[in-house]
Order: C-alpha cells, then structure tokens, then sequence
C-alpha cells in the first residue's frame, strides 16, 4: 500500500512538472500578450516530433537534441510573435482566432508528413533505481531532474536578468513599463520565444515517456489551461501552484474513482474559479 | 418599397433554392445543400455571439444538447418529431438563459476559456452517463422525421427542412440587426459604458443574445441528429465553436451575410476532399491564417467593396 503511493506520487510528481513548463510557457505568454495560445500543445508537439526525427530515426544525443529542440521551439515563437501575431496587439479574440489557425495548421501539417500512427522514441536510460523498498523508473527521474533543471534556470532568469525583470514589469503594467524604456517590441518576441522554449522542453522531455503523434499536444494543453486558471492567467508562482494542486486533485480522483470523473471535477473547479475569482488564486 | 423589394427578393432566392434538388437530381449535391443548410444556422448563431464580443465555445456542447435532447425525447419518451425538435430546441435556450445569468458577466477570453470548460463538461456527461445518452459510442439508429403523418426519408425532404432553418435565421438575424434592438446589442461590444450611460440594462440584451443564439444551434443540432441518424460525443466538442468561429472569420462576421458566404466555401471543402481529410484541415488554417492577416472584413468585405467599386463606376 505504501509502495503503491510512492509510486502514484512519483508518477504524479513527474507529471505535475512537465504541466508547470507547459503551463509557465502559456501563462507568460498571456501575462504579457493578452493571448490565449491554443498553438501551445502544437508547440510541444512540434518539439516531440523533432526528437522522434533525430534520436530516433537519426541516432542523435538524446541530450544534446532536448536542448536543441527547445532553442528550436524558441526562435520558432518569436518568429511567430514577429509575422502572425503582431497586427493584434490589444485584439485579445482576434489573437486568440490566430493561435486556433497556427494550432490547425500545425496540427495537420505533423499528420501529413508523418501519419496518424503513434511512434516511440527510444529512451535515453532505462531500468529502475532502488531507494530502500521503493523502486522509480529511471527515465521518470531524468525527466524529472531535468525539469527541476529548466525550472530552476527559467527562475533565474526571471529574477535576475534585466530582460527577466523586464518581462515582469510589462506583466504588470505595460504603459509604465514603456516609461521606464522597456520595448514591447523586444519584449513581445521574447516572451513568446520564451514561453515557447518551455513547451519544446515539455515535448521534448516527454517524447520518450509517451508516444509522439499529431494530436499529442491536446491533452497537456488542456492540463496547461485548467493549472493556469487554477493559479490565475498571466501568474508565474500561480502556475506552480496550479501545477501542484493539479497532479494531487488528478492523481486521487484518478485512482479513487476514474479518469473521466476526474476530468469534469477539473472543469467543473475552473468554471467556478472563473465565476468567483477570474484572476485565479494568486492572480492581482 | 424597398423593405417589400428586397424581401420578394429573398422569397424568389428561397424558392430557386428550393427547387434545385428536383431539377438536378444530384443526391451528392443535395447532401451538401443540407450541410451548407445546418451549418449556415450554426454560423449564425455565432455570428450573433461575435456581434456582443463573446465568442461562446459552449456552443458545441449546445449543439450536442440539441441533437441528444430530439433523439431521446423521440426514442426514449416516443414523442412525434415537431415535439421533440421544438423540446429539444426550448430545452437548450432554457439552459443558455440559466448559465446565462451569471456566465454573461465574465467578458474577452474568460468568457471563451468558461464557456469552454463548461461545454467540456457537458460532453464528458455524454461519455459518463451511459444509460440515458450511450456512452462513447453514443446513439444509434435516430428515428427520422415525420411531419403531417409522414415520414421524411429522402435527402431531399432534409434538405427543404435544412433551408427553411436556414432561411429563419437568416431573416430573423438580419431583421435583429436592423431594428433598434440590434443597434443597441451592436453596442455592447463597441461601447458599453455609453449603452449603459442611457439607462438601458445592457445584461438583458445580451441574455437575450445568447438565447436566441443558443435557440438556433438548439435545433440545428437536433435536425443534424435526425439527418445522420447517429448521435456521438466526439461530434460536439471543441471543434463545433472553432469551425463556426472559422466560418465567420472568412465569410466575415461583420454581416450576417457573411455567415452565408464562409459557410458555402468552406463547408463543401471536406465533402470534395473526403480522401485527404488533412489536407482540407490545412487548407481551412492556412486560409484562417491569409484573412485574419490580409482581409479582415472575410469574404464578404470584398464582394461589399466590388459592389461598392461597380455602383461609383456607374454613377
């Protein structure tokens, strides 16, 4: 029985990481945007399909592609900013409109070239590591470190660097942002190309847990959506928050009663937090 | 004069539109009048959402309710058709004035990000409760229709239906926009504080708003559940409110003309490219992607402009 939690919380734990990238990447991008990316399970996606290409058909180092991936990811979103989103600065739906359009276009174009089949990627390491009575998958907690890795580093940046502190001025306010010579046009492509290089790191990381395939990017979306509500739109600890309560909330219902159940107890939590409270639970 | 000219205008559309299928003879044609029909009324409805500056993704879980609502009223209560239809449709507006009153007063994207959690839940309900709505694989074998004691088999008895719908809301959400009503529901999204600054109770209009809407996807979800005789969750999720948003983009939302022109280029799409399904998938968001960017006005603010261009030639 105690064996059976451990194991749930670990499984739970490396999950609720992977959701905290994706939903960090989301929510600064509404933070300083005002968009609503539904591109974002497409951007995990992409990065998924560019580790199955290269570790899996090419034999690359599993390593070395994860952070390629992400950079990758990274320039792809602030090229993104720069073409497609830019003419809706201030036009919250009409941005939103134009992820739908990047989300559909990705979408179809990965199921194109690469079918509807669900593909694995090799795993970079594999067996379990024995702690005492308790066994944990290797590759669970790589992933995992890793993810408190990025997490760790994002942190940093955010706290300590001119262009992190930058970010969280026009978070809160970007008029008077601007007054203090911070540039939306700078600070747009970069936290997209931010935001984005978290979700290339999440389907990265992930890409040898899971399968990779077209749709693969709806499912953490929506849990990237229900832990930014939780936490509050445009909120970074929130996101951490939301991750937290999330992987715990799920990991139970999921096991007490079923998946489904789980689900709409999820949905039914953000409709309230919407009704009560919009700005979520650590949101201003 | 010219209100009684352009209505015989749209009486004579309507009756060519009607006889189309018996001259032609084209089954495939007709099925994709139906389409055009069914998802012309959905685009309306969201046409009338977009004019309050809330985007409903709700929608599709409206549209489920519809089409689930007229097939177990008709196989579970064995009520006749009209009932059903009609039950099915005040059910869903029913539910729309209810999660109206407090769901109206989110605004932008919390009201899409709401709306959506709560279609969400409304299709897993589909999924969970298994012995009213089937589950997964949802209900089979919908009765067809029957109105004045017969029965309506053919495409061509679906597709006099789908018009008629079709054509209801086309007059009365042209009309809605013309009257003084629809000046005061343009408003909302313009400029509230100035609507609300003349004493009018703007939540009213846009409760009214939403139900109406919510009226019109009622039934053209029952009758699209009757057409297919298969009633299944998948059909009613997120998806639905994002076409419907794509139809409007395109046509252009600014006209309920609009709704019409985006539905009849975009709707026989996938009926032509049955074979290659994600090719049409691309093409609808490399289209969205082309006229959000270069003409915002759809479709529609070009055949304006051209009209518009052709009428100062003659002059």
């Amino acid at each position: 029985m105690f064996e059976l939690a451990i194991k749930i919380a670990i499984n739970g734990l490396t999950s609720s990481l992977v959701y905290i990238l994706m939903a960090l990447g989301f929510t600064l991008i509404f933070g300083i945007m005002r968009v609503i990316n539904f591109a974002h399970g497409e951007l995990y996606m992409v990065a998924a399909f560019l580790v199955y290409v290269l570790v899996g058909s090419l034999g690359w180092n599993y390593y070395l592609v994860v952070v390629l991936a992400a950079v990758a990811l990274g320039l792809f979103g602030a090229v993104l900013e720069r073409v497609l989103f830019r003419p809706f600065i201030g036009r919250e739906l009409n941005g939103m409109i134009m992820a739908l359009a990047i989300s559909i276009t990705l979408q179809a174009t990965a199921f194109i070239l690469f079918g509807p089949d669900e593909h694995s990627v090799p795993r970079p390491v594999s067996g379990v590591i024995q702690f005492g009575e308790v066994m944990v998958p290797r590759d669970r907690l790589a992933v995992g470190l890793m993810a408190l890795l990025i997490l760790g580093l994002f942190y940093l940046f955010m706290r300590y660097t001119k262009a992190g502190l930058a970010m969280r001025a026009v978070v809160q306010d970007e008029e008077i942002a601007s007054i203090h010579g911070v540039r939306p046009k700078i600070i747009h492509p970069l936290a997209f190309g931010t935001g984005a290089m978290l979700a290339g790191f999440a389907g990265a990381l992930m890409a040898p847990i899971y399968t990779v395939y077209p749709y693969m990017g709806s499912q953490p979306m929506l849990k990237a959506f229900i832990v930014v509500i939780l936490g509050g739109l445009g909120s970074v600890p929130g996101a951490v928050l939301g991750g937290v309560v999330l992987g715990l909330t799920e990991s139970v219902f999921a096991t007490l009663i079923n998946t489904t159940v789980a689900t709409m107890v999820s949905f039914a939590i953000v409709v309230l937090i919407l009704l009560v409270k919009p700005t979520g639970l650590l949101g201003r | 004069m010219k209100a009684m000219k352009s209505a015989l205008k749209f009486l004579s559309i309507i009756v060519i539109l009607a006889v189309l299928p018996f001259v032609l003879r084209a089954p495939f044609l007709t099925h994709i009048g139906v389409m055009i029909g069914l998802y012309t009324t959905l685009a309306l409805s969201m046409n009338l959402m977009l004019r309050i500056g809330q985007i409903s993704f709700a929608h599709g879980a409206f549209m489920g309710l519809g089409a689930y609502g007229s097939a177990v009223l008709m196989m579970r209560l064995g009520l006749p058709f009209p009932a059903a239809f009609f039950g099915a449709a005040f059910g869903v507006t029913l539910l729309a004035w209810l999660v109206g009153q407090v769901f109206l007063r989110i605004r932008g994207v919390y009201f899409v990000l709401l709306t959506f959690a709560f279609g969400e839940i409304i299709v897993l309900m589909f999924i969970e409760w298994v012995s009213l709505f089937g589950g997964s694989n949802g209900l089979a074998g919908v009765p067809r229709p029957g109105l004045f004691g017969h029965e309506i088999q053919s495409r061509d008895g679906f597709y006099l239906l789908a018009l008629a719908l079709a054509a209801f809301a086309y007059a009365s959400v042209r009309a809605l926009y013309r009257s003084e009503l629809g000046a005061v529901i343009t408003s909302l999204d313009e400029n509230e504080a100035l609507t609300r600054s003349l004493g009018i109770d703007s939540r009213q209009y846009r409760l009214l708003t939403f139900c109406f809407s919510a009226f019109l996807v009622g039934m053209s979800g029952a009758l699209y559940g009757h057409y297919l005789t298969l009633v299944t969750p998948e059909d009613y999720g997120f998806w639905v409110p994002v076409n419907l948003v794509v139809i409007n983009v395109i046509g252009g939302g600014s006209h309920p003309l609009g709704s019409i022109l985006g539905a009849l280029l975009l709707v026989p799409l996938p009926e032509f490219l049955r074979d290659a399904k994600q090719y049409q998938v691309l093409l609808y968001g490399i289209l969205l992607i082309f006229f959000l960017l270069f003409m915002p006005n759809g479709l529609y603010g070009v055949v304006e402009k051209f009209r518009r261009g052709r009428k100062g030639a003659a002059q």
